[in-house]
């Protein structure tokens, strides 16, 4: 039972992590900000799965990376593309139209058990 | 700070050539930002903690497929060892059999000689069933490899985006029209064996009597030089058929295409088999004579008569196998009332 909710409940997440790093990365984050950023507003993110996600997202192009080295510890900045730019907003569009009707259908559900 | 160079060791054993610096570097500053100043050695453990297992952490950034054959092709997998490995056992017994049975042997050895042959037979069986599982298990990981790229559901174009309109490409198919597996994996069998029986004739076919020593292979029936000399024409009919029986299971009905397939197929067999039983060196003279004192004619009779009588058989199966092949398309296409609504 509980390995069936474990993987059942990482398929729900995965695609709402993906949505949820590409709204952080409108201001240029490195992957520690990034982690309490998103931590910050209750999501959590296994290291593991963030960082090869980012490296992913850069490897389609939406977004681009770069080292800053005028600090002392050097760090690798993410940030959206143009192209990452408009990939989100489809998504998130897609997103709040999908959680609208799955809100309205689960609501449906509670007032029938009522 | 050394429990962070062995947690690093840990992944770069595992990460990708290619960006191995890169990522190391984003890891370890990654360390370091969780980390206050001048940690403590228990502070630097609780953070490792939270990193995670590093082979986990590695594994992230593979880009290759943690598995050898992945489901995409995993059926296809199955079902080709299961149809090539009792071919390929089959080839190996037969030819075994063939080097095996020469002369005679004397009561003693027989069962010596049974015994080497069963002995040597596992062993075969058991090597070629590796063979065909190692070769078919490395074709299908490159498979699996080379194709990674087509990966996300991303890269599936709205072009080829599906619509009803696709059915009419795929054929419904009616039972009576249908090809089964079985009746592929037959092909190939049957393809198998007279292939393998055909170059190995001279040890295979002839006459064997009990002479109260065993069983004694007195001569074989056909002149294997003369069966080499047709070996264009065979392997040309084998090619065919292999290439009938890989259309067969492609379209998996009797289709208009694979009726003619077939008929040529035989037509063409048929010929050349003819052409082959009719050349009048094919017979061996000391199995033409056995056969005439066994029958009490003489050997001019045998020769003529043999031959045709092997043909005419050879004949009915081939026109049975077209009408067969005819019958069932025929059948098929008057049931399909689906695809007249498409015609």
């Amino acid at each position: 039972m509980s390995q069936l909710l474990n993987s059942l409940l990482t398929e729900q997440r995965r695609g709402n992590l993906t949505l949820a790093v590409l709204s952080q990365l409108r201001t240029p984050q490195y992957g520690y900000s990034l982690v309490k950023r998103l931590e910050d507003s209750g999501i959590t993110i296994e290291q593991s799965t963030l960082y090869p996600l980012l490296r992913r997202l850069e490897k389609k192009d939406l977004v681009t990376s770069s080292w800053d080295t005028s600090e002392s510890r050097p760090r690798k900045y993410y940030v959206l593309s143009d192209y990452g730019e408009g990939v989100f907003q489809i998504l998130k569009e897609e997103w709040k139209k999908a959680t609208n009707e799955l809100f309205r259908l689960l609501e449906e559900e509670n007032n029938e058990m009522d | 700070m050394r429990w962070i160079d062995v947690y690093l060791q840990e992944v770069e054993r595992r990460l990708p050539e290619k960006n191995r610096e890169d990522i190391l570097l984003e890891i370890r500053s990654t360390i370091e930002d969780m980390l206050p100043e001048n940690p403590t050695e228990e502070e630097v453990k609780d953070t490792l903690q939270e990193l995670g297992d590093p082979v986990k952490l590695a594994h992230g950034y593979s880009e290759r497929p943690m598995h050898l054959i992945g489901p995409r092709y995993y059926d296809t997998y199955i079902s080709l060892i299961k149809m090539i490995l009792p071919i390929a056992i089959t080839i190996s017994l037969i030819t075994l059999i063939a080097e095996n049975i020469m002369g005679s042997v004397d009561e003693g050895n027989l069962i010596m000689m049974i015994l080497a042959i069963v002995g040597e037979g596992v062993w075969r069986v058991i090597s070629v069933g590796v063979q065909v599982f190692f070769w078919i298990t490395i074709i299908f990981a490159l498979l699996e490899r080379v194709d990674l790229g087509i990966d996300g559901e991303d890269l599936r174009s709205q072009r080829k985006k599906w619509v009803p309109e696709d059915l009419k490409k795929v054929a419904h198919v009616p039972k009576k029209r249908a090809i089964s597996q079985w009746e592929v994996y037959g092909a190939f069998l049957w393809t198998a064996i007279w292939g393998t029986v055909y170059f190995h004739a001279d040890h295979l076919l002839g006459i064997y009597e009990n002479q109260g020593e065993g069983l004694t292979f007195i001569t074989p029936a056909l002149n294997q030089d003369v069966l080499i000399s047709y070996w264009a024409g065979v392997v040309l009919v084998i090619g065919l058929e292999i290439a009938l029986a890989l259309y067969k299971l492609l379209k998996k009905e009797w289709t208009k295409g694979v009726v003619w397939f077939n008929t040529i197929q035989e037509l063409l067999s048929i010929g050349i088999f003819v052409w082959i039983i009719t050349n009048e060196r094919l017979f061996q003279p000391a199995f033409i004579g056995y056969i005439a004192d066994l029958f009490g004619v003489n050997a001019a009779q045998v020769e003529s008569g043999l031959a045709w009588r092997i043909a005419a058989i050879f004949i009915i199966f081939a026109v049975w196998n077209i009408m067969d092949g005819w019958i069932k398309y025929k059948r098929g296409v008057r049931k399909t009332k689906l695809k007249h609504e498409f015609e």
